[in-house]
C-alpha cells in the first residue's frame, strides 16, 4: 500500500517537473477549433499540455518541411493532409504506428477503408490515423428541381424528367439547361489555376472511371476517359458556370452559391451546413447533398501522425488515442466535425442532429483520392496549369493532357514508381 | 605629421569597424550566407526529398531552367509587368507629387489617404480587390453596370487578368512613388526657382529645366527601388490569380515558389533564382546608366 503511494507520488512529481507540452501545427478550420475546445479535458486527464499553432493551409507545408528535416522537430504531433500522405512517409519523416496500435489494441477496424487507404497506410505500413474527411459531392438547390414550369420545359426538350442527375452527362446537361432557362448559373465552379481546378476536375475524371496513373504508374490522364472528362468539364465551364469561374477558388464559388445565384456546385461535403446556415447564406433550407453524379467523387482528408524526430512520441500517441477514442470522436461529430469512422457516422444521436451524415459516409466510402507520392503537390500544379490552359483555349484538350501526362510520367520516374 | 594623422585614422577606422560589426554580422548571417548557400545548392541535385550534396550536377540545373518553355513565358510576363508597372507608377506618381507640392487645402487629408494602401499587406489588398473585381458580386462591375457598360471579366480572362493585376499593383504601390518623389520635391532649393521667375521662365520651363534635373537622384532611387520590388511581386499574384488563367500572369517569383514548395526541387529553384537575380541586376544597371548618363550627353 505504502509502496503504491510512493510510486504514485513520484509519478505525480515527475509529471509536475517534466510536464510535457505537445506542440501541434493545425489548419484554421472548424475541426481544429472543435478539438481545441475539448483540450482541457485531455490535460486534466493526463497532465499533458497541448498547444495548437493555428495557421492557414497555404503556410503549413512550408512550415512543416524544414521542421521535419531538422534533427529536432518542434512539433510533436502532426496533422497530415492527403496531399502530403505520400511525400512525408516516403521521405522517412513519420513514425510507423503499427507497433503502437498492436500494443494498445487500438481499434482501426472502425475507420472507413477509403479513409485508411488515403490517410492511414502508405506502402502497407500504417503511418497515420484518419482524423477528418472532406470528400466532395454535389450540392444543389432542391427548390429549382421542384419548379413545375422548368420541369415541363425540360420534359419537352429532352423527353425525360428533371431530377437529381445520376450521370455526369446528365449533370452538365441540366446545368446548361438551367443556365439558359433561368437567371441562375448552372454550376458555381472553381476553376482557378492550381488546386481549385484540379480538385473539381478530379470529380469529373474519377466519376467516369478515369485516373491519373494506371497500376504501373504510367500516366493515363490523356486517355479517352481523361479527354472526355475534360471536354465535359470545359463544356460546363463555358455554358453553365459564372463568367468569372476561371479565377474562382472555393470561397468565390461559395459566395455565388450562398447569394442564391447558382443551381449547384461540386464541393466539399462540409459546405452543406455552411450553405444551410441562414446567417451566412440566402439559400438556407433549399440545399441538399448528393454523391457526385456518376457515383465517384474526390476524397480528401487529414490524418494524425507522429514525426520520427518528435521528442514526445508516447505523449503524442496518448493524445491520438484520446482524440480518436469513441467518446471524443462522437462528441467532435456532434459539435460539427467531419467523421471518419463507421460507428460515429451511424450513431443515433449524430444522425438525429445531422440527418445527411449517412449520405456523407456513402460519399466517403466510394470516393477516390489523388495519387499519393513524393510529388503529389507538383503533379497537382502541372495538371492545374495544363487544365487552365485548355480552359482558356490556349491549348487543345488533347495537347494539354498530353503535356501533363508527359510531366506526370517524369514525376513517377523521379519517385522510382514507374514500372516497365 | 602625416604619420600621426594616419594613426588617428587607423584607430578611427577600428572604431568604425567595431560600430559596424554587429550589423555586418547580421547582414552576413541573413543575406550573404543564404545567398552563398543557395549558389552552392544550385550546382547539386539537392531536393527536399533528398536534402544532401551527394549528386553534383554542375550547370545541369541552369540548363534545365533555361530550356523550360514555361520559364521563358514567366520571364516575359515578369519583364512586361515590371516595365509597365514601374513606368506607369512613376509617371502617375510624379504627376500627383507635383500636384501635391503646392499650397492647397486638405493636404494632410490627401497624405493620409495616399499612405493607406502602402501600409496594407499585399495579401489583404489582394483579397479586397478580389471581392471588388468579382464579376457577379463585385462593386466595380455594379458601377460599370449603372453606366451601361457590360460586366467585365476581370480575372478570368487570360488577356484581361494581366491588366487587372497591373491595376491593383498600381493602386497599392503608387503611394510609395508619390511619397518618395514628394519628399524630393519638398527638399528642393527655392533659389533657382526665384531666379528663373525673375528671368521670366514659365511653369513648364521651370519643370523641365529646374525640377527634373534637380530631382534626378531621387528619381533614380525611386525607380530602382520600385523595380527591385516589382520583380519580387508574388503575394498579389498568389491571392488574385495563382498565375492563371493558363499562364498569363505567372511571374518569375511565383514560378520559383512553385518549383520550391510544390516541386520540392530546391536546386533548380535556386538556379532559377540566380537567373532572376541576374535579370534584376541588369535592369538596375541599365536604369542607373540611363538616368546618370543622359544629362552629360544631352548638354
Amino acid at each position: 500500500m505504502r509502496k503504491w503511494i510512493v510510486v504514485w507520488l513520484s509519478l505525480l512529481l515527475a509529471l509536475g517537473l517534466f510536464g510535457v507540452t505537445l506542440r501541434v501545427l493545425m489548419e484554421d478550420v472548424p475541426e481544429t477549433h472543435i478539438i481545441k475546445a475539448l483540450l482541457p479535458e485531455f490535460e486534466a486527464k493526463t497532465g499533458i499540455k497541448v498547444e495548437f499553432e493555428i495557421v492557414q493551409y497555404s503556410d503549413m507545408h512550408a512550415k512543416l518541411v524544414p521542421q521535419l528535416m531538422s534533427p529536432n522537430c518542434q512539433y510533436d504531433l502532426l496533422e497530415v493532409d492527403n496531399y502530403w500522405a505520400g511525400e512525408f512517409p516516403a521521405a522517412g519523416w513519420l513514425e510507423p504506428l503499427d507497433e503502437y496500435v498492436k500494443r494498445d489494441n487500438f481499434d482501426i477496424s472502425v475507420y472507413l477503408p477509403s479513409m485508411l487507404d488515403m490517410v492511414g497506410y502508405y506502402n502497407g505500413k500504417l503511418y497515420m490515423i484518419p482524423m477528418y474527411n472532406y470528400a466532395m459531392g454535389l450540392i444543389y438547390r432542391t427548390d429549382v428541381l421542384k419548379d413545375e414550369t422548368l420541369k415541363k420545359k425540360y420534359r419537352e426538350k429532352y423527353g425525360k424528367e428533371l431530377s437529381v442527375p445520376r450521370t455526369l452527362e446528365d449533370y452538365v446537361q441540366i446545368c446548361e439547361f438551367i443556365q439558359t432557362n433561368t437567371d441562375l448559373y448552372g454550376s458555381a465552379m472553381q476553376a482557378q489555376r492550381g488546386d481549385p481546378i484540379v480538385m473539381e476536375w478530379s470529380n469529373y475524371l474519377f466519376t467516369l472511371g478515369g485516373d491519373y496513373y494506371d497500376e504501373k504508374w504510367h500516366a493515363r490522364i490523356n486517355d479517352e476517359i481523361g479527354v472526355k472528362a475534360t471536354e465535359l468539364y470545359i463544356r460546363a465551364l463555358k455554358n453553365a458556370a459564372p463568367p468569372g469561374a476561371l479565377s474562382f477558388n472555393l470561397d468565390d464559388a461559395y459566395r455565388v452559391m450562398a447569394q442564391g445565384k447558382a443551381f449547384s456546385m461540386i464541393s466539399y461535403n462540409w459546405m452543406l451546413p455552411q450553405l444551410d446556415d441562414p446567417e451566412k447564406s440566402k439559400v438556407a433550407g433549399k440545399v441538399a447533398l448528393e454523391p457526385m453524379p456518376g457515383g465517384v467523387g474526390l476524397n480528401g482528408g487529414w490524418g494524425w501522425a507522429i514525426p520520427k524526430n518528435s521528442q514526445h512520441k508516447e505523449e503524442a500517441w496518448a493524445f491520438i488515442k484520446w482524440v480518436e477514442s469513441p467518446e471524443i470522436a462522437k462528441r467532435r461529430a456532434l459539435m460539427g466535425g467531419a467523421p471518419t469512422r463507421f460507428d460515429v457516422f451511424t450513431d443515433e444521436e449524430v444522425v438525429k442532429k445531422y440527418p445527411w451524415y449517412p449520405k456523407v459516409m456513402w460519399l466517403v466510402m466510394y470516393a477516390k483520392h489523388v495519387p499519393e507520392f513524393q510529388y503529389s503537390a507538383q503533379m497537382i500544379e502541372v495538371v492545374g496549369r495544363e487544365l487552365s490552359l485548355a480552359a482558356t483555349g490556349e491549348k487543345s484538350i488533347k495537347e494539354a493532357l498530353d503535356t501533363a501526362a508527359n510531366e506526370l510520367d517524369k514525376l513517377a520516374k523521379l519517385a522510382g514508381l514507374w514500372k516497365k | 605629421m602625416r604619420k600621426r594623422r594616419g594613426g588617428i585614422k587607423r584607430s578611427e577606422r577600428l572604431a568604425g569597424w567595431a560600430f559596424v560589426a554587429p550589423s555586418l554580422a547580421v547582414m552576413i548571417g541573413v543575406i550573404a550566407a543564404p545567398l552563398f548557400f543557395s549558389l552552392i545548392v544550385s550546382f547539386y541535385g539537392y531536393t527536399f526529398v533528398n536534402p544532401t550534396f551527394s549528386v553534383f550536377l554542375g550547370l545541369e540545373n541552369y540548363k534545365n531552367a533555361l530550356t523550360d518553355p514555361y520559364f521563358w513565358n514567366s520571364l516575359w510576363v515578369t519583364v512586361k509587368f515590371v516595365v509597365l508597372v514601374v513606368s506607369l507608377e512613376f509617371t502617375l506618381g510624379f504627376l500627383v507629387a507635383l500636384m501635391l507640392n503646392r499650397e492647397i487645402r486638405f493636404k494632410r487629408f490627401y497624405y493620409t489617404i495616399l499612405t493607406l494602401p502602402m501600409v496594407m499587406s499585399p495579401v489583404a489588398v489582394g483579397l479586397i480587390w478580389k471581392m471588388l473585381l468579382h464579376p457577379d458580386l463585385g462593386v466595380l462591375n455594379y458601377f460599370l453596370g449603372l453606366l451601361g457598360i457590360g460586366p467585365v471579366n476581370w480575372l478570368a480572362n487570360s488577356k484581361m487578368a494581366f491588366w487587372s493585376v497591373l491595376m491593383v499593383d498600381i493602386w497599392q504601390q503608387i503611394s510609395f512613388m508619390i511619397l518618395l518623389l514628394l519628399a524630393g520635391l519638398v527638399s528642393l532649393p527655392k533659389e533657382p526657382y526665384e531666379a528663373a521667375t525673375i528671368d521670366g521662365a514659365n511653369e513648364v520651363q521651370k519643370l523641365f529645366y529646374i525640377t527634373i534635373p534637380l530631382m534626378r537622384p531621387v528619381m533614380v532611387a525611386a525607380i530602382v527601388i520600385r523595380t527591385i520590388f516589382a520583380f519580387r511581386t508574388y503575394d498579389l499574384i498568389y491571392v488574385l490569380t495563382r498565375g492563371g488563367p493558363g499562364i498569363s500572369t505567372e511571374v518569375l517569383s511565383y514560378f520559383i515558389y512553385r518549383k520550391t514548395f510544390m516541386g520540392l526541387n530546391l536546386a533548380e529553384a535556386a538556379a532559377t533564382s540566380y537567373v532572376l537575380l541576374g535579370v534584376v541586376m541588369l535592369f538596375v544597371i541599365v536604369a542607373f546608366r540611363a538616368v546618370y548618363r543622359s544629362p552629360q550627353e544631352g548638354t
